[in-house]
């Protein structure tokens, strides 16, 4: 037997963490500015062109903000609503599909909304979201409480089933499909009467959408809510050991079935926020937020505050890469991609050294 | 008329033989106790990895073994970081599929921009992957590629597809009739109760974890190659297959001899989504129905299957289930 194990750090230190996590992250760039030497380029000039993410010396610069919020507020509300379920240990991986039921409820009131008011709209496409979405995501659970069926692997079929459903949808030239441009012989996503674009605060020429309003909005609410309501400690409770829970006398099955209704629905609204800024819907609307909001809820270690902070890192990132593109032919958006698998990958294992260390045998017997 | 049987048999075999390679793996992780949503990412390394080694060196043999390798080593890391270091194997399972499809496109764009380009699969005489290309193309087996209508449909493949079939045979052997096979089952079911009789179970964990995805990226080589080995900056080679082989254990029911028919039966319907208008055009009258049906929907049939699949047998306690008891869950020794 070897002489040294591993053994649970007992003291939990959050600045241990934090130091752990900057080093894996420091590191991770480092590998990204070596592939980016093999291949030729200056990784410090790359590097700077993103993370301004082409910011400096640009007079349309406010145009940059506007295309990175864009990008932040699915994110950022998706990532809290899957932490809200992973809190559970509820393994809802669906956030695509979720995403793309509520963007397809969203447009079909968007579409239907001539000569309604803008404010009334934009609710009804949120409201229409979140119920559709909610409702799939309830199913689920429901599955998952009754009979213990896979939630993991339900989600991501319907993941898949979504994707093809949107895909149908765009590319199936018929009479009932008001989905589609009536000028256009190819087929091809009309764009939504103005009714249902969503307006914002002009300072300047930049355009503050209402979207980043409801979205720092939401982080608050859903901070309260973890953290001082009584709905808030039963998810964690459920999270630490469902068997708990029951001896606790909570009803565990309606705190499951609750929550990822909570979770399905504020995805729903991600997406209805996400149509209604962009003016239309398409098949790459989600723009993979069910994937990384995953990323983002681990990497945020379900903490609201965190979470919140990654979303608009890893935001940075993806916009960062594609402002870069431009200049950088032979680098593309997927090299971002590319360097959070491997941030992620280093957090991981900083994450571990965090919370656990070596110790030798007679040591651990003490510990 | 019984051409178009032959070749709907013929592409059904040739177009979803990756299937079978990337549920094979999957269903060797997953016996172990864990689940790796790696799939699609692990097989686009093994691809574009062996592919370029292949080309490189003008060999499939060598292409194989490095795409082997390759993918294995994403099964090192996968298990490193959920085996050792206990990390949520639903993250990193997802975290390499995004980290290798990204990889894939990363490198084709490299190296399709570089002076070189990207290396071209083909079979002209002054070609420089000769070799490489002759060795993927179907073999010609005396006797049998020469059966009316069964010899096209079956016999006449590339090397790859046996090899795929041989591998879920003897995958199939082994959990049933060894030692080591019956350890795994062990561990997938109770890890703990397999540590205590003695079993190795970080060694068990890993060493199939990494011979799963290693099968894995073969497959994806075995696609790179059907796609003519050409990078296009758009398009995955795997295209979602890693996905189907998440979906096809479960309708498999984590039995690589079930894979074998379930491949097949997942691949007629793929083979229906391209042929539905050859079929139609053959028999207007009894098939003609067939181009109604949207392709997205023949697309959208695995998942759609899989989902209820895996609703029904939920439902029903009766049928004994092959989902090992452990899957997911990591296994920490001082919890125990």
């Amino acid at each position: 037997m070897s002489k040294f194990h591993l053994v649970r750090r007992a003291d939990a230190r959050i600045w241990r963490t934090l130091l752990f996590c900057f080093i894996g992250i420091v590191i991770s760039l480092t590998i990204g500015a070596v592939i980016l030497w093999v291949l030729g380029i200056k990784p410090w000039e790359y590097y700077g062109k993103m993370f301004t993410i082409g910011l400096i010396g640009n007079k349309y610069g406010y145009k940059s903000i506007e295309g990175l919020l864009k990008i932040f507020v699915p994110l950022l509300i998706t990532s809290l609503a899957l932490s809200l379920s992973f809190k559970m240990r509820f393994w809802n991986i669906g956030g695509e599909g979720e995403f793309l039921i509520g963007a397809i409820a969203a447009s079909i009131i968007a579409f239907h909304s001539t000569g309604t008011p803008n404010f009334v709209t934009v609710l009804l496409m949120c409201l229409a979201a979140m119920i559709s979405s909610g409702i799939i995501g309830v199913a689920v659970a429901a599955l998952k409480v009754k009979f213990n069926t896979n939630e993991t692997l339900m989600t991501l079929m319907i993941n898949y089933i979504m994707l093809y459903v949107i895909r149908y949808i765009g590319e199936t030239k018929a009479d009932w499909n008001f989905f589609l441009r009536e000028d256009s012989k190819r087929a091809k996503f009309g764009t939504f009467p103005d009714s249902a674009v969503m307006g914002g605060i002009h300072f300047g020429k930049f355009n503050l959408l209402w979207s980043v309003i409801i979205a720092i909005a939401l982080t608050v609410i859903i901070y309260i809510y973890l953290k001082y309501t009584k709905h808030g400690y039963e998810i964690s409770v459920v999270g630490d050991s469902s068997a708990t829970a029951k001896y606790a006398g909570m009803s565990v099955g309606k705190i499951v079935l609750r929550t990822m209704f909570i979770s399905s629905a504020l995805i729903g609204l991600a997406a209805a926020l996400t149509v209604s800024a962009a003016g239309t819907i398409s098949d790459t609307i989600t723009n993979g937020v069910g994937w990384t909001g995953i990323i983002v809820a681990w990497l945020g270690k379900l903490n609201v505050p965190a979470v919140f902070v990654i979303s608009i890192l890893i935001s940075i990132l993806q916009y960062g890469c594609q402002a870069a593109a431009t200049q950088y032919p032979a680098i593309d958006i997927n090299f971002a991609d590319l360097l959070q698998g491997i941030i992620l990958f280093s957090v991981l294992v900083a994450d571990f050294a965090a919370n656990f260390k070596i110790a030798r045998k007679e040591e651990a017997k003490n510990a | 008329m019984l051409d178009v049987f032959t070749l709907f048999l013929f592409n059904i075999i040739v177009y979803n033989i990756p299937l079978l390679y990337g549920t094979t793996g999957e269903i060797m992780i997953e016996k172990s106790g864990s689940l790796n949503l790696g799939v699609e990412g692990t097989m686009a390394i093994g691809a574009v990895v062996g592919y370029l080694a292949g080309a490189k060196t003008n060999s499939l043999f060598v292409a194989c073994i490095v795409s082997f390798i390759a993918a294995g080593l994403v099964g090192l890391l996968f298990s490193f970081l959920t085996v050792t270091l206990q990390a949520n194997q639903n993250v990193t399972g997802l975290t390499i599929t995004t980290f290798g499809v990204a990889f894939y496109y990363f490198i084709g764009n490299a190296l399709s921009n570089s002076k070189g380009g990207w290396p071209m699969f083909s079979g002209a005489e002054e070609s420089a992957t000769k070799a490489f290309y002759e060795q993927s193309q179907a073999l010609h087996i005396p006797v049998l590629s020469d059966i009316p209508f069964f010899g096209k449909a079956l016999f006449s493949h590339g090397i790859l597809v046996y090899v795929a079939i041989l591998i879920a045979i003897l995958m199939s052997v082994y959990f049933k009739k060894t030692v080591p096979g019956l350890k795994l089952r062990a561990i997938g079911e109770n890890p703990a109760a397999a540590d205590s009789l003695g079993v190795n179970v970080t060694l068990y964990k890993y060493l199939h974890i990494i011979i799963g995805s290693g099968i894995m990226g073969i497959g994806g080589l075995y696609m790179g190659l059907n796609m003519g080995g050409t990078f296009e900056g758009s398009n995955c080679w795997i295209n979602g297959y890693g996905w189907i082989s998440i979906a096809l254990v479960i309708f498999a029911n984590w039995s690589p001899a079930k894979a074998i028919l379930g491949t097949f039966i997942f691949g007629f319907f793929n083979t229906l989504r391209v042929q539905n208008a050859a079929l139609a055009y053959a028999f207007p009258n009894a098939l003609g129905w067939l181009t109604k049906i949207p392709s997205h929907f023949f697309s959208a049939l695995p998942f759609i299957i899989t989902l209820i699949v895996l609703i029904a047998s939920s439902l029903s306690k009766k049928k004994k289930s092959g989902e090992p008891q452990a899957i997911g869950r990591n296994y920490y020794r001082e919890d125990r």
